[in-house]
């Protein structure tokens, strides 16, 4: 089984719960469309089978000439949702209104040619109400509930005057020209039917202040997050400086005075300088972490991934021989392009590499594969190492989260190396996917889009892992 | 042989006194400035056989500002330039000489942290040979 995880800054549509938007409202409208469906195949299935294969005593035509009507009113609706993009809100709103008239009269209509009062699917009309109390706000609702209630109260009436026909139903009891059971059917209609519809007011309302108060507070939160990554870029630009001058201070030392200096003292220094990598390391990773604003069109080239492929391995078959390790290239015919950004590119495949070469065991294999899918590429690098437990696949995506058998094998990762590689793969528009066994090894595909246009919002890609 | 000049043009001192140690010890004169006008101003007085330029002092682009100003004099026109870098944590771009050679008027990128062992090379590598 496949498991997306959460997006975390992936915003909440604003307004979206009261309809600020027509295509969001049009979203709606479709679902509603395809209730309509059922309802009018359900009325023209349930008058066959009764009327014509049970052969009961009802107005079998009558009755499917309105499902039918139904059936054409709502191909109309979606002929014209599928032709016509959704433009104003106060137009679709209008359209919803008429359309829901249009149910509300014919389920009217229904109802006088299958007994009437006599009929208990009269409480369809609630089922009106409450999609009313999810598209429109207070006194619209109570509009609908008003124009149910006097439909039907005008049916009964019509009947039990005898300016209307009666249409007996044959299960039911023969009860249109009793008005005190008239009287109190009505009177529990129109209390449920006002019920529903405050009620149906009052939860909406509630969902939407429940809605308004969520966006509000998750800008606040994007923001705290956008000034936080802000000030590490900040922090680590400054950092960088120092720690580099002193690196090359040490190394001038070293280089210089090497033969005048104690053994002990030339251990110092060097092991100085190896912290001092480290923390270069360190800055570098954050510095990859906290950049912002880098897809940019005059940023973007036709970068060869096959080269990059082929570099990064080169790079790191060194160390993999010195580990004994075997790294098995398969790179697609002819070579694959992209139009991206080449250091992003190349980062994402570096880091990958890495890891498969560092955490993998003495004599272990790693897989470097290419394949060109047309519009995609997908990048699998494999290992027989260490493999990552269930429970922290998800973890080791998180900014310096090291696994414990991670940080036995080897001290010098930063933990910052899948962070980056999730953080530029959602920036690239492409998907990350982990498939691990711990002792066997793990599998990291990322699947990356030909060409990488400006995304809306950058966002991280779900990781999916693959048990 | 006439010793060669070396122009260092950066605005952190302690970075500047570190690589005059290595230059000086392989016999290179060196000469510095904190700030871009002022290397700017020394280079063109004293014409340096060779200039390692900080590519960001006060500003995000004073580097390549400097850079463009001495390929656009005439007395420094030719002049070899080695521009330091640690801009990748600000603007997130690393440099590709390869591909950005036609509007980075530079010879060579050396990304900070300098070991004194690339730096020797760089400066060999780049130092007009008849001299």
């Amino acid at each position: 089984m496949r498991r997306a995880l959460r997006k975390p800054n992936e915003p909440i549509a604003p307004g979206s719960a009261q309809f600020t938007s027509a295509a969001s409202l049009r979203v709606r409208l479709d679902w509603f469309n395809k209730l309509r469906w059922g309802a009018a195949l359900g009325v023209l299935a349930v008058v066959s089978i009764a009327g014509v294969g049970l052969k009961a005593d009802i107005e079998v035509r009558s009755l499917l000439l309105t499902g039918l009507v139904l059936l054409l009113l709502n191909t109309v609706y979606v002929v014209r949702s599928w032709r016509f993009p959704a433009t104003g809100i106060a137009i679709e709103l209008r359209l919803v209104k008429v359309q829901m008239v249009c149910d509300l009269i014919l389920l009217t209509v229904l109802l006088h040619f299958s007994g009437g009062i006599e009929n208990p699917l009269m409480f369809l009309y609630i089922i009106h109400v409450i999609i009313a109390s999810l598209l429109f706000k207070g006194r619209q609702i109570m509009q609908i509930a008003w124009l149910a209630i006097f439909l039907f109260t005008f049916e009964v009436f019509g009947e039990y005057f005898g300016f209307l026909s009666h249409h007996h139903l044959p299960i039911a009891g023969e009860v249109a020209h009793d008005l005190p059971f008239i009287l109190m059917t009505l009177g529990a209609f129109w209390l449920v039917i006002l019920f529903s519809a405050y009620v149906g007011a009052l939860i909406m309302r509630h969902n939407r202040a429940i809605k308004n108060e969520l966006v509000a507070r998750q800008a606040e939160l994007l923001d705290e997050d956008r000034a936080k990554t802000d000030f590490f870029r900040f922090v680590t630009h400054e950092i960088k400086s120092p720690v580099n001058t002193a690196q090359s201070g040490i190394e001038t030392a070293l280089d210089l005075g090497s033969d005048t200096m104690t053994p002990s003292m030339r251990d110092v220094l060097e092991r100085s300088v190896n912290r001092l990598k480290q923390a270069t390391e360190i800055i570098k990773d954050l510095a990859d972490l906290t950049r912002g604003g880098v897809l940019k069109e005059e940023n973007l080239r036709v970068v060869d991934f096959n080269q990059v492929v082929t570099g990064v391995v080169d790079t790191q078959r060194e160390t993999a021989d010195r580990a004994g390790l075997k790294i098995n290239l398969v790179l697609p015919d002819p070579p694959v392009t992209l139009t991206t950004i080449r250091p992003m590119v190349e980062t994402i495949v570096a880091n990958l590499v890495n890891n498969a070469v560092r955490y993998n065991r003495p004599g272990g294999r790693v897989s470097v594969r290419l394949v060109d899918t047309g519009k995609l590429v997908r990048l699998v690098v494999e290992d027989d190492g260490i493999g990552i437990p269930a429970p922290e696949q998800t973890l080791i995506f998180d900014e310096f989260y090291r696994t414990e058998k991670a940080r036995e094998k080897s001290n010098l990762g930063t933990g910052l190396g899948l962070a980056i590689v999730k953080k530029f793969v959602g920036e690239l528009g492409g998907s990350l996917e982990l498939d691990s066994t711990v002792g066997q090894g793990s599998i990291f595909t990322v699947v990356l889009p030909r060409e990488s246009r400006k995304q809306r919002g950058i966002e991280p890609p779900a990781v999916e892992i693959v048990p | 042989m006439a010793e060669n000049t070396i122009l260092i043009i950066d605005d952190d001192i302690d970075l500047v006194e570190i690589l005059r140690v290595t230059l000086e010890n392989e016999g290179y004169r060196v000469i510095d400035a904190q700030t871009g006008q002022r290397g700017l101003a020394m280079a063109i007085e004293q014409n340096p056989d060779l200039i390692l330029l900080d590519v960001m002092m006060g500003k995000v682009d004073e580097g390549f500002q400097v850079a463009y100003l001495l390929r656009s004099n005439e007395v420094t026109a030719d002049t070899p330039i080695l521009m330091l870098t640690a801009v990748t944590a600000q603007t997130g771009f690393k440099f590709d000489l390869a591909q950005d050679r036609d509007f980075l008027p530079v010879n060579e990128f050396l990304e900070k942290p300098v070991s004194p062992r690339n730096l020797v090379d760089m400066v060999r590598k780049h130092l007009p040979t008849n001299v």
